[in-house]
């Protein structure tokens, strides 16, 4: 492993100390992801800022606003009694993530951060229009969620900006939200990934929110599909209309894991499985 | 911090405190394998993604080869070295293992039972989904998966009937 000098602030104070101090270094949550790429050279920090000691940053408070500390381990999603209860669609996106070993230590902020397009987390939370809270030494911003991807591996964090907490309002009663995810095997990186949510009074759709991974360079919002869903009493023909929107929609690649035909084809059929389950959800 | 530093760190491993200067870019398994002689802990990939190293911290299954070493510092780590019993004999799950050959080449091995005790410690009646689950991270090249949750299966049964 290349040598780096590794830093267990505990403070944010202190971290943006250190931050200002080492040009180059890194913030770094679980590691999952920053430890892989400095193994295989992608990446050259001199010294890792670990925010891991800093208190308070790994803790889950339900109260009117669902507040997730960005440092919260997968794990903890997985296993917290109100956000299994109020935000299901985040847990099941959770438990897709990786293996045991990987939720135990990888955590919500880093997933967000390290701007994969494939991100598990980022799904579930841009059909939730969660917020994200980023701070620096001077200013403290809340944005929208579907505003914080710029790219593969780029977010709008400014350099010493710290993404400390997610926000969630609750939802309407009658929402129902639905994650799914194609990967080889269960444990892999998504081909293509899908969630969706309903807000919903009887048959008729309310609002939907539709948003698909790893077929864009960001987690992308799929305001097209949505549209057609919006405002319609809910049928089989809407169903594939917004596959096959869908479909037409995303502007996936190929590469290692999938081409770009079957990454197009399978968005659209987890659209329909989705909205589909979603539906039956709602009428249960 | 100079670079090239080394640092102290002190932590639980298998029930007795250890303490150990390590290099602030050292990885848990580095320290484990390198330091403290405990070679029981496997690296396959590197990456999180062959389970070979798994290591147990604080009751929780963990890839030991994305770990940074000071994050140890204050935490209780089980190897598998932690699991024989006092005269050297063999845990339940190893036990399983070795009658369900679940095993060929070995190397897979540690990381697979290690995986399987914290399922194990935290529950005690697990579905064969579950195992597959708990087991998700872990690769095996050599025999497959069958014999493997079948021995984690006989564990837990045993395991349970111990209660």
């Amino acid at each position: 492993m290349k040598q780096f000098e590794y830093y267990k602030p505990l403070s944010l104070k202190e971290a943006w100390e250190l931050k200002k101090k080492i040009p180059g270094s890194l913030f770094i949550a679980g590691g999952t992801d920053v430890l892989v790429g400095i193994k295989n050279n992608e990446i050259h920090p001199p010294a890792l800022i670990s925010l891991r000691s800093i208190p308070g940053l790994n803790s889950i408070d339900t109260g009117e606003v669902t507040r997730i500390g960005a440092l919260a381990s997968i794990s903890d999603i997985i296993q917290n009694p109100e956000l299994r209860e109020d935000f299901p669609v985040l847990v099941e996106a959770a438990k897709s993530l990786g293996s045991v070993q990987i939720r135990n230590v990888a955590t919500i902020g880093g997933n967000l951060c390290n701007c994969s397009p494939c991100a598990d987390m980022a799904l579930p939370l841009l059909v939730m229009e969660a917020k994200v809270r980023l701070q620096t030494a001077k200013e403290k911003r809340e944005i929208p969620i579907d505003e914080f991807f710029k790219g593969p591996g780029e977010s709008c964090l400014a350099s010493h900006e710290i993404l400390t907490d997610i926000l969630l309002e609750p939802p309407p009663k009658n929402t129902k939200a639905v994650f799914m995810k194609k990967g080889r095997v269960k444990m892999d990186l998504a081909v293509a990934s899908v969630a969706v949510r309903l807000d919903m009074e009887g048959n008729k759709c309310l609002k939907a929110c539709i948003a698909a991974g790893s077929v864009a360079p960001v987690p992308l919002r799929l305001s097209k599909v949505e549209t057609v869903l919006e405002g319609a009493t809910l049928t089989q023909k809407h169903t594939v209309k917004a596959q096959r929107l869908a479909e037409d929609n995303v502007i996936p690649i190929t590469d290692i894991r999938s081409t770009e035909e079957y990454r197009r084809k399978m968005t659209g059929v987890l659209v329909k499985r989705a909205v589909e389950r979603a539906l039956e959800w709602s009428q249960a | 911090m100079e670079p090239g530093m080394k640092i102290e760190i002190s932590f639980i491993l298998n029930g007795s405190e250890v303490k150990v200067s390590v290099h602030s870019h050292h990885r848990l398994i580095d320290v484990l394998r390198e330091q403290l002689g405990q070679t029981g802990t496997k690296e396959g990939c590197g990456e999180g993604e062959c389970g070979a190293c798994t290591v147990i911290i604080d009751g929780l299954a963990v890839n030991s080869c994305l770990y940074p070493a000071l994050e140890v510092e204050g935490k209780s780590v089980t190897t598998i070295e932690g699991l024989q019993g006092p005269k050297n004999e063999l845990s339940v799950i190893q036990q399983a293992f070795v009658e369900q050959g679940a095993i060929q080449c070995g190397f897979c091995t540690p990381g697979m039972i290690m995986s399987a005790k914290a399922l194990l410690d935290s529950t005690s009646d697990p579905s064969e989904e579950d195992i597959r689950d708990a087991l998700l991270g872990n690769l095996c090249r050599c025999t497959g998966y069958v014999q493997i949750v079948e021995a984690v299966k006989k564990a837990a049964a045993q395991l349970k009937g111990k209660q």
